[in-house]
């Protein structure tokens, strides 16, 4: 039961991890929250296995061709829905707008790819058990990717420039940086991270239509946890929730396990508003 | 233009020249097509139900024009696609009824569109023949016009119950179902009757479909003793996911339930087909393959759909066999009774033992499901051979 819930938990909240990162890096460059994360999340797996499992193309050509069509979602993410509506961001029309946009593309997802759960091919035939690539596939995708960001953003220009847009656009703008462009490549970015979690953790979740709605609200968790645009906190935070949720499966089972979930993300934000890993920002003026 | 008293008056000439000609109508009528309703869904997400099923509807109607038709009156088939929308379906059915005025309504096929169609058909008065399951589509009292030619959920679950306690003799069951409206719905149904049959139903749940891991459920049922486990769902992730943890867990239950179980969805999901093993789905005794044969009703069926080359092998043979069944019954009914509603019902009300290759059906004017129970049992679920499965293990042949 111990193993069970330990593999498990920590690939689904790898899973969950990689959407909350892809929920932050959006959110970093644009202050607007976009709900296309679930959506990457669930083309991972459908693009994943038609790309693999029906064109029958090999395995690391897949991937790569999944990850592009992220990045060109990501791009088109930033253009039809972000950007029209950046100059009233505080009404929150975004949410509307990549909200509309993620179910426009969930809605032809479900009319081209149907609305069963189709299997997604097992591409190391290691197992079963722990190696099997259900579990640490994910595990691995949640660490590159951590590791990566931290690498761009600490030791790249163009990652400080990342950063600098995220903590202050106006005075980034002033100094030069090429804002527009920066939130362009943000988007690209989070498109890719977005699709790797789907299509690392799709043995697991298999490739659905459905599973858009699930990455949309437990790749959220993560983020409300671990504090907005903190990814440590959303790894920390994803992991946390992937465990919880295992035990609370084993332990209460059925939907009791979903309530218990939400009862105790209530009950941490409650106590902490701004999250487990966000402190409160100070901002010079 | 100005309207002038003479144009008024060469208006109503016309008028009442065509009504006329109107009242004149029955004696040209009576080589005029009869219309009969058909409301398939052939595309949409609940489409492989309607394009299996119209398969076969199509074809009866073939074979009555080509033999003639009814009493020298074509069948015309007014079809409107429902698109597995109930909306779609409604809208159909005003145009059925008012402006088409058919005989007789076949369908809406899938149950979403057949409960938002069936009031309304009842209200404008056309005889209907229902082909789904839901119990409520049936009430004598409020829809007096309406009939089933296939079994109630009731009978489905009671028909997978009597399987597990009465043929297995399993007493101790483990019932589960997803967190959609049919699934707990089926739950708290069939749990009170595996209990009034004397079972012991050791674990029951609902849980979410979108669950990864299963394992948690099927320790708890293992613990509880259960010797069968029941789930009702349509979600073919989900009970894959029951069949993949079995078989990883080594635990050699058997799964009994719903028709899905067996679909080729389920089956694209397993991670080895072994998992496929001591799994029983819902079928009918007509149209399943006892000791290697099918019922006679069933072979000569199949013999016809050959002939006619008709496509068996990526549909269910019950499908097919539920379209013919029901434009057979229609074509007979018209025949016998004529296009008036009121004959077509009173018909009906004394069916008795029709023999369909789908089910023997029987109406009454207080019954108008006419499935038997016995006629709805278990089946092999890894034994599909031409659109047919073999009878689940234990039935008397």
């Amino acid at each position: 039961m111990f193993a069970s819930i330990v593999s498990y938990g920590l690939a689904v909240g790898a899973v969950y991890a990689l959407i909350g990162i892809t929920y932050n890096v959006m959110f970093s460059a644009s202050r607007v929250f976009s709900f296309t994360a679930g959506m990457l999340g669930m083309l991972g797996g459908v693009l994943g296995a038609l790309f693999i499992g029906k064109l029958g193309l090999p395995a690391i050509v897949g991937l790569v061709l999944v990850l592009a069509c992220g990045a060109v979602l990501g791009l088109v993410t930033e253009l039809v829905t972000v950007r029209p509506v950046l100059k009233s961001i505080e009404q929150h029309l975004y949410v509307l707008s990549t909200l509309a946009f993620a179910l426009m593309v969930q809605q032809f997802v479900a009319v081209e790819w149907g609305t069963e759960a189709q299997p997604f091919p097992r591409l190391i035939a290691i197992g079963p058990g722990w190696l099997d690539q259900q579990f640490w596939l994910p595990m691995l995708a949640c660490a590159v990717t951590i590791v990566g960001l931290e690498l761009l953003y600490r030791k790249t220009l163009i990652g400080r420039a990342f950063l600098a847009i995220a903590e202050d656009s106006y005075a980034a703008r002033a100094l030069g940086l090429p804002e527009t462009q920066l939130r362009m490549a943000s988007f690209a970015l989070a498109g890719v991270i977005g699709t790797l979690a789907g299509f690392t953790g799709a043995e697991m979740l298999l490739a659905f239509f459905g599973n858009q709605s699930i990455l949309n609200f437990y790749g959220f968790v993560p983020v409300a946890l671990g504090g907005m645009g903190s990814n440590r906190g959303a790894v920390v935070g994803g992991l946390a929730l992937g465990l919880f949720q295992q035990a609370a499966n084993f332990l209460v089972g059925g939907i009791f396990a979903a309530v218990a979930v939400f009862a105790v993300f209530i009950i941490v934000l409650l106590l902490r508003p701004e999250g487990l890993a966000g402190g409160s920002a100070a901002r010079r003026v | 233009m100005s309207i002038t008293r003479r144009k008024v008056l060469a208006g109503s000439a016309v008028g009442a020249a065509s009504l006329a000609s109107g009242l004149a109508a029955p004696a040209i009528a009576a080589n005029e097509p009869i219309k009969i309703g058909y409301l398939p869904a052939l595309t949409g997400p609940s489409s492989s139900t309607g394009i299996g099923i119209n398969r076969g509807t199509v074809l009866a109607v073939d074979e009555i024009n080509a033999a003639g038709g009814i009493d020298g009156r074509k069948i015309e088939l007014i079809v409107r696609d429902t698109q597995s929308d109930p909306t779609k379906a409604v809208n159909a059915v005003a145009e059925l009824t008012q402006r088409q005025k058919v005989a007789i309504i076949f369908g809406p096929l899938n149950s979403g569109e057949a409960l938002a169609a069936t009031p309304l058909i009842a209200r404008d008065k056309v005889p209907m023949l229902h082909p789904c399951w839901v119990d409520e589509l049936i009430d004598v009292k409020k829809y007096p016009m309406a009939f089933r030619i296939a079994p109630t959920n009731t009978q489905v679950g009671g028909g997978a119950n009597y399987y597990v306690v009465d043929v297995l003799k399993l007493k101790k069951v483990a019932v589960i179902s997803d967190t959609t409206g049919y699934g707990t719905a089926s739950v708290n149904t069939y749990v009170p009757m595996l209990k009034a049959k004397g079972a012991e139903v050791v674990y029951t749940n609902h849980v979410d479909a979108a669950n990864p891991d299963l394992k948690p459920e099927l320790l708890r049922m293992q613990s509880a003793g259960a010797q069968a486990i029941m789930p009702w769902s349509v979600n073919a992730g989900f009970l894959s996911r029951i069949l993949n943890t079995r078989g990883a867990m080594g635990w050699d239950v058997p799964v009994v339930g719903q028709t899905t179980l067996g679909s080729g969805q389920t089956k694209a999901l397993l991670d080895k087909p072994e998992n496929w093993n001591k799994v029983y789905s819902n079928n009918f005794r007509q149209v399943c393959f006892a000791g290697g044969k099918l019922p006679a009703r069933a072979e000569e069926f199949v013999d016809r759909l050959k002939k006619a080359k008709v496509e068996m092998g990526d549909t269910l043979l019950w499908w097919i066999a539920l379209g013919w069944d029901g434009a057979k019954m229609m074509g007979e009914t018209l025949k016998a009774a004529g296009p008036k509603a009121d004959d077509i019902v009173a018909h009906w009300n004394k069916t008795k033992d029709w023999p369909g290759v789908y089910g023997t059906v029987t109406w009454t004017p207080e019954q108008h499901n006419g499935f038997p129970d016995t006629e709805v049992v278990m089946c092999e679920v890894n034994s599909l051979k031409d659109g047919a499965f073999n009878l689940a293990p234990g039935y008397a042949v």
